[in-house]
């Protein structure tokens, strides 16, 4: 009991970390939280999205055989993408542990240490599951089976469709009680194209804006560390980097290669990393001269370790906070790619290409088709952007007083 | 002054030839070409003479050379203008461009002027209602507007107000209509300016938002300002207060922006171009860059990069006219 109380009291003293203090802050607005709320259940459709919506039964019995076609028919990528997010739960978890557990300064160690392990972990396994789980293609039509009594005892997904599953007696249907949002120029579900779609633009996001911040903080570390000379080079590229116009330069680049998610993902990374690189090297700028770092220096420290563990954690505040608004921007410009027509291939659903079906090829303008998607990429952005400002707001104690 | 311009314009040089060496290497080392695209792969011919057509094409253009020397004759060409013939239109780019950038430029041009008028009245009315209904509410519906994908806003206007669906108020697609080359001038700027409408809200709605926070934000800090309070404490009344006091010395971060919002503007115009099927500079750079039209690509890329960089120029050159404190002298 007493061993409790000691242990409380220690926390206290702790005090409030950095971390703790930009969340307090971010959760003092409602909005703020419903977006992120929002944002989280976006996620979690994007995750179970072959349960919420599937043109397999999760249960059917054949011919008095009971079978599960839904669980058989996952693949690869559906069963990395809930080991990703088994993963992200634990680190969560793991995280708010810490923060009972762990002396404030030590936090960052034990932090990075599983995160280390918990990617390790992800990789091999993800790698395990591409080579071990072979793609397979289930097109019994199971619908056809209940009707025609071949099986009985079906439980369907609530939204039982396939994105893939096309149907030419029905479409371009507007919402009905069957479809619910409904159906394209092929006769697939809107709601379940919708749900898949999901899963596009949330990954474009955040890989894309993962690799544009990953060469920004480099490029911007490099510059504002050493500057002279290479700062007056680098500083060139960047201008040269921001005179093209980003969006001219992205569909060049996206038509002249193969179209596929992963190079969208790439070609978005690699354009738009110049803010994020500019802001860092302003940072670096002005902590280049300060004691710890020339404490550091003079402790003959690889500047590897000079860069990324002294001065960095100083200077990404705002880096973050532009990242936020960067998956917004990215999910924007790939739902503009897919609209034009460069985004990834059918039947991959994307909330662009889904929208430029809004006027089909007759002239017929099709009011569900435009209104839904496009509300769903305005939701999403909306939401980043809401979770950017609030995020600005809470990081940046100037502007705190400010507003 | 005149030597910070005269520095800044010969360091536009290589910014100009490193955009241009970017473009050209990756539009050339792409795998295709814009004759396999033009002809389909075989088709009716079969492979042997197809392949011999597309060489014939390919020295036809200059396409055979190593790309350093079609780089360098290239660049060769554009130094006294000549931009090349596009390989869809045989025309010459640089006809090409007369056509379609002054369309654009129009375009974007009525939306910059509607958007700076719009905004600096609304972003000084929120800073001077500070924390008040009009503040929060046009802060919450220009945030809204700002996050509306331009593809939504145009096929939902196109929807229901050019056609059966709801009111045929608008046309949907193109500049003028089929006969506006018959009617006297008014009646064709009437008619040009209606065709223009809808692109312009297009184009518009997105901007208010950004400048009418910076307009607010930079009122706010004058606002506070000790020479503000001194105005006040002299008994000026609140107009002239906020126009020549506060207003004058925010409107610095306003001419930044006009900088950098056109050529975004012009980038951003490719969607608009392409829902609204208006002929200018993004429709051409779509089409180009779908069919491989080299010669136009490049000289797309150099026009925008060009404009840009003279965006940038004379943003900094209209900074340090109106603020007396910034000076170029030091600077690079």
């Amino acid at each position: 009991m007493i061993n409790m109380t000691d242990k409380k009291a220690e926390q206290k003293n702790w005090g409030v970390s950095y971390g703790q203090m930009v969340k307090n802050e971010f959760m003092k607005n409602k909005l703020n939280i419903i977006s992120l709320f929002f944002i989280i259940v976006l996620f979690l459709l994007a995750i179970f999205a072959p349960f919420i919506a599937n043109d397999k039964p999760y249960v059917i019995r054949i011919e008095g055989k009971l079978s599960f076609p839904l669980f058989s028919s996952l693949t690869a990528n559906d069963y990395v993408i809930l080991l990703a997010a088994c993963i992200g739960l634990c680190q969560l978890l793991l995280m708010r542990r810490n923060q009972r557990t762990i002396e404030p300064t030590m936090r960052g160690h034990v932090l990075r240490r599983q995160l280390s392990i918990n990617a390790a972990i992800f990789i091999i396994c993800s790698v395990m599951l591409y080579i071990f789980i072979p793609s397979k293609l289930d097109a019994t039509d199971y619908k056809g089976m209940i009707s025609s009594n071949r099986a009985s005892d079906a439980v369907f997904a609530p939204i039982p469709y396939g994105y893939a599953r096309t149907d030419l007696r029905k479409r371009e249907q507007p919402p009905s009680r069957e479809h619910w949002l409904g159906t394209d120029d092929v006769g697939s579900d809107v709601l379940c194209r919708l749900i898949y779609g999901s899963r596009i633009s949330l990954s474009v996001g955040f890989v894309a804006v993962g690799i544009s911040s990953l060469i920004g903080i480099i490029i911007g570390a490099v510059l504002g560390y050493f500057g002279g000379k290479v700062d007056f080079i680098g500083m060139r590229f960047i201008e040269i980097m921001m005179a093209i116009p980003v969006f001219f330069l992205i569909i060049t680049i996206v038509a002249y290669w193969e179209r596929s998610l992963f190079n969208i993902m790439v070609i978005i990374g690699l354009t738009t990393w110049t803010g994020d690189a500019r802001f860092i090297r302003a940072e670096f700028f002005k902590l280049r001269n300060q004691d710890f770092i020339q404490a550091a220096v003079s402790l003959g420290l690889p500047i590897r370790s000079i860069l990324f563990r002294h001065m960095l954690p100083n200077g990404i505040a705002p880096v973050l906070v532009n990242a936020t608004f960067g998956v917004a921007g990215a999910i924007f410009i790939e739902a503009a790619l897919s609209f034009l027509g460069f985004g990834v291939a059918p039947p991959t659903p994307s909330w662009g290409q889904m929208l430029s079906l809004g006027v089909s090829t007759t002239g017929r303008f099709l009011w569900w088709l435009t209104l839904f998607p496009g509300l769903a990429i305005f939701v999403t952005v909306l939401a980043y952007n809401l979770v950017g400002e609030g995020l600005r707001d809470a990081v940046d104690p100037r502007l705190r007083k400010a507003a | 002054m005149t030597d910070y311009i005269i520095r800044r314009l010969l360091l536009m040089i290589p910014t100009l030839l490193g955009i241009t060496i970017m473009v050209f290497t990756i539009s050339r080392i792409a795998p295709g070409d814009p004759f396999s695209i033009a002809m389909g792969p075989g088709g009716q011919l079969d492979a042997e003479r197809f392949a011999d057509i597309r060489e014939q094409q390919k020295k036809l253009h200059g396409l055979d050379k190593p790309l350093p020397v079609q780089y360098l004759i290239w660049l060769k060409r554009v130094a006294t203008l000549n931009f090349g013939d596009s390989i869809k239109h045989h025309r010459p780019v640089i006809e090409l461009i007369k056509e379609r950038l002054p369309i654009t430029l129009t375009l974007n041009l009525i939306a910059f002027v509607i958007i700076y008028t719009v905004s600096i009245p609304m972003g000084v009315l929120a800073a001077v209602r500070h924390k008040k209904l009009f503040d929060r509410l046009s802060s919450v519906i220009l945030f809204m507007l700002w996050s509306l994908p331009v593809m939504l806003v145009g096929q939902l206007l196109i929807g229901y107000l050019c056609g059966p669906a709801f009111k045929n108020w608008f046309p949907p697609a193109g500049l003028s209509s089929n006969y506006a080359d018959t009617l006297p001038f008014f009646s064709w700027l009437g008619d040009r300016l209606w065709h223009l409408v809808l692109p312009v809200i297009c184009l518009t709605y997105s901007g208010f938002a950004y400048l009418t926070k910076q307009v607010r934000a930079g009122m706010l800090e004058s606002l506070r300002a000790d020479y503000v309070r001194t105005a006040r404490a002299k008994g000026l009344s609140n107009t002239i207060v906020i126009f020549r006091h506060a207003f004058r010395n925010s409107i610095i971060p306003i001419i930044t922006i006009m900088a950098t919002l056109l050529p975004a503007m012009l980038g951003g115009s490719v969607i608009i171009e392409r829902i609204f099927s208006i002929p200018g500079m993004g429709m051409l750079a779509f089409e180009a860059v779908t069919t491989r039209d080299y010669n136009v690509v490049m000289a797309v890329a150099t026009i925008a990069g060009l404009m840009n960089l003279i965006g940038l120029l004379l943003g900094d050159i209209a900074y340090a006219a109106v603020d007396p404190r910034v000076s170029f002298e030091s600077k690079v």
